[in-house]
């Protein structure tokens, strides 16, 4: 295995909305910047095709009491329990960085003024601006290099490197090539996206069917919690919803009414298509679609027919900068035309809500350890505005500090880079797909819908298990599968630490659901689950959730 | 199986192989063809069709399973 060793102020690991807008902001505050990204950042991660809708608070538009606005927010069932702090940070800077977005050429007012459609409920003040994201990211990886980050692609981080508690830095294999490199770093940012392969695809047997990107495998995540860091609710569940077999997120965009099959439309707001509202069932209950199959009551549609064909082309061109350009062009091949043809819509499979927690600079509980975006439920607009904070203030942390000299690897991490070596020369045993599938089936049967402390406990004996296994077992022919093998390790930490929060929180509330503890305690509504590392082992604390 | 590359119109730029978020296409060399060595591993994202510089060189092939499920409206 070849080494390199690359220098950086500040270690942006993931190039997505996040990573890109901290590594922009960092690289202006004079700091050197380097980006390591798993994929290429012009096209990796959840926005790699692109969004089309921005959640912005702008004065001239929505007045110039940002409050309640906040408490919106706070009130958004995506809202908490982040801090109202939090969510007046977002708001008070997001129309800056709408603004630095246009002056990049990403098209902010593609249609010659701010417009709020979609993602509204009717008679509530909309923030969702319409916008034209299809090459986000090929632009603001420009605007990276106009400014000096060096970007480092097909690199998969996975371990942070440590030193007394502070951060020096990551280490990453090459997906390409025979290669362990070296970051030294005096700050590291974190925005590695979600964790999409913990369950299984809808459709069997075919692991890339996903609403989001694939290559997300909570790498983020995993690798903070290893080195120290805490992560908070990952016991919390969260599914999307969107067409039945061609999973893609993207719901927010299309212009229609959630229908029973008898036409009925099933949520409280909407009767007829409306672009200005959309119909927001489908975005605060992606769960319904499942539970009305569940009760016999399904399938459930998006109901387009009855828009104008002007709503049906803006709906379209909406669509294709959302990333469902895929998508529209084979609904066009199949001759489904949305005037006409009502297609179903479903629930799709399980992941954690939860993530690593940050606040509203960006900072985790480690020193010099930032992270944002998808690294806690987020989305583009949260991304994009907290990426740029964090990356402002790591590249403040990194001016006081001294640089390491060398990486000291951790023993965890040494025995991670054993496996690799030995998961490359073996030739009997496991691939990285036997593993992830294996890791699915355990997470669909013991940590699915309902829970209870004895399939909780099972499922964890299992997991733990698995993990052993596939340690001694692992194959790969080369350095894409080894990336694999890295990934399904990760995706095993997040397994566990879910199991080990879930049996921890002993009560129901929202989505979470215990069949042994069917109550909400009043007594837990202001505290939140802290997952980290102590003694080698995943461990879940209560903590008072500060205002 | 997607992607699907017309050779006689890849312009083997190996644009497609560079920004691939899956790496679909690992093992693809400079000035060649681009290969497809995984693709059971194809997101259906398009970015490979999108930022392909060649009008008609690549196409998805969406496969059965995902074959969306629809209904014909009454009206």
């Amino acid at each position: 295995m070849g080494q390199q060793t690359v220098s950086a102020d500040v270690l942006c690991v993931g190039g997505g909305i996040a990573g890109l807008m901290a590594a922009i902001r960092a690289a202006e505050m004079g700091a050197k910047v380097v980006v390591v990204e798993k994929a290429d950042t012009s096209r990796s991660g959840a926005a790699a095709t692109g969004n089309d809708h921005f959640r912005c608070y702008i004065p001239e538009v929505h007045g110039d009491d940002v409050q309640p606005f906040v408490e919106m927010s706070m009130n958004a069932n995506m809202g908490n329990p982040r801090s109202a702090g939090y969510h007046r940070t977002f708001l008070s800077k997001s129309f800056d960085i709408v603004k630095l977005w246009d002056s990049y050429g990403i098209p902010m007012k593609p249609l010659g003024k701010w417009e709020f459609t979609g993602q509204a409920l009717p008679g509530r003040p909309r923030l969702a601006l319409k916008y034209a994201g299809q090459n986000q990211k090929v632009i603001l990886t420009r605007e990276a290099l106009k400014r000096g980050v060096q970007i480092v692609n097909r690199v998969m981080a996975f371990d942070l490197l440590t030193d007394g508690g502070g951060i020096n830095g990551a280490v990453g294999i090459s997906t390409r090539e025979d290669k362990i490199i070296h970051f030294l770093a005096k700050a590291v940012f974190l925005g590695t996206g979600r964790c999409v392969r913990l369950y299984p695809s809808p459709t069997p047997g075919w692991m890339f069917n996903r609403a989001e990107c694939p290559a997300n495998t909570g790498d983020g995540r995993a690798m903070a919690c290893r080195a120290g860091a805490e992560l908070t609710n990952m016991e919390m569940p969260q599914s999307w919803a969107g067409p039945r077999n061609f999973s893609r997120n993207g719901k927010g965009t299309w212009i229609g009414v959630v229908r029973n099959p008898e036409g009925k439309p099933v949520g409280p707001f909407v009767s007829q298509p409306d672009r200005l509202h959309g119909d927001m069932a489908a975005n605060l209950f992606p769960t319904l679609f499942g539970e009305f199959e569940r009760n016999n009551q399904g399938p459930l549609y998006m109901d387009c027919h009855g828009m104008s064909k002007e709503d049906y082309d803006y709906m379209l061109w909406g669509l294709r900068n959302e990333g469902n350009t895929a998508l529209i062009n084979h609904l066009q091949e199949e001759g489904i035309d949305l005037q006409r043809d009502a297609v179903e819509f479903m629930t799709y499979e399980l992941t954690t809500r939860g993530g690593i927690k940050y606040g509203e600079g960006g900072e985790t509980s480690l020193p010099g350890l930032y992270a944002a975006g998808d690294e806690y439920f987020a989305g583009i607009a949260t991304a994009a505005t907290f990426g740029y904070i964090a990356g402002e203030n790591a590249a403040r942390f990194a001016k006081e500090r001294e640089a390491a000299e060398q990486a000291n690897l951790r023993a965890d991490t040494e025995k991670r880079i054993e496996l690799l070596k030995a998961a490359a020369s073996r030739k009997i045993g496991a691939n990285w797909q036997e593993a992830n599938i294996a890791l699915n089936q355990i997470m669909q049967h013991y940590i699915g819908a309902t829970l209870a402390q004895p399939m909780l406990e099972a499922g964890l004996t299992n997991l733990r298990r698995l993990r052993q296994k596939a340690a001694a077992s692992l194959i790969s022919r080369n350095q894409h599968e080894l990336t694999h093998c890295l990934e399904v390790l990760n995706l095993m930490d997040i397994g566990e630490i879910m199991f080990t929060a879930a049996l921890a929180r002993q009560e129901s509330r929202g989505e979470f659901r215990r069949s042994d503890y069917p109550f909400t305690n009043p007594l837990l509504n202001n505290k939140e689950l802290a997952c980290k590392m102590v003694e080698n082992r995943f461990v879940a604390e209560w903590k008072e959730i500060k205002k | 199986m997607p992607p699907v590359i017309n050779e006689e119109k890849c312009i083997v730029c190996g644009k497609c192989a560079e920004i691939c978020p899956q790496d679909v296409f690992f093992g693809s060399e400079n000035n060649q063809v681009p290969v497809i060595s995984y693709p059971e591993e194809c997101w259906h994202c398009g970015a490979c069709t999108l930022d392909c510089p060649a009008e008609g060189a690549i196409r998805l092939r969406i496969p059965l399973p995902l074959m969306l499920s629809y209904k014909a409206l009454p009206h």
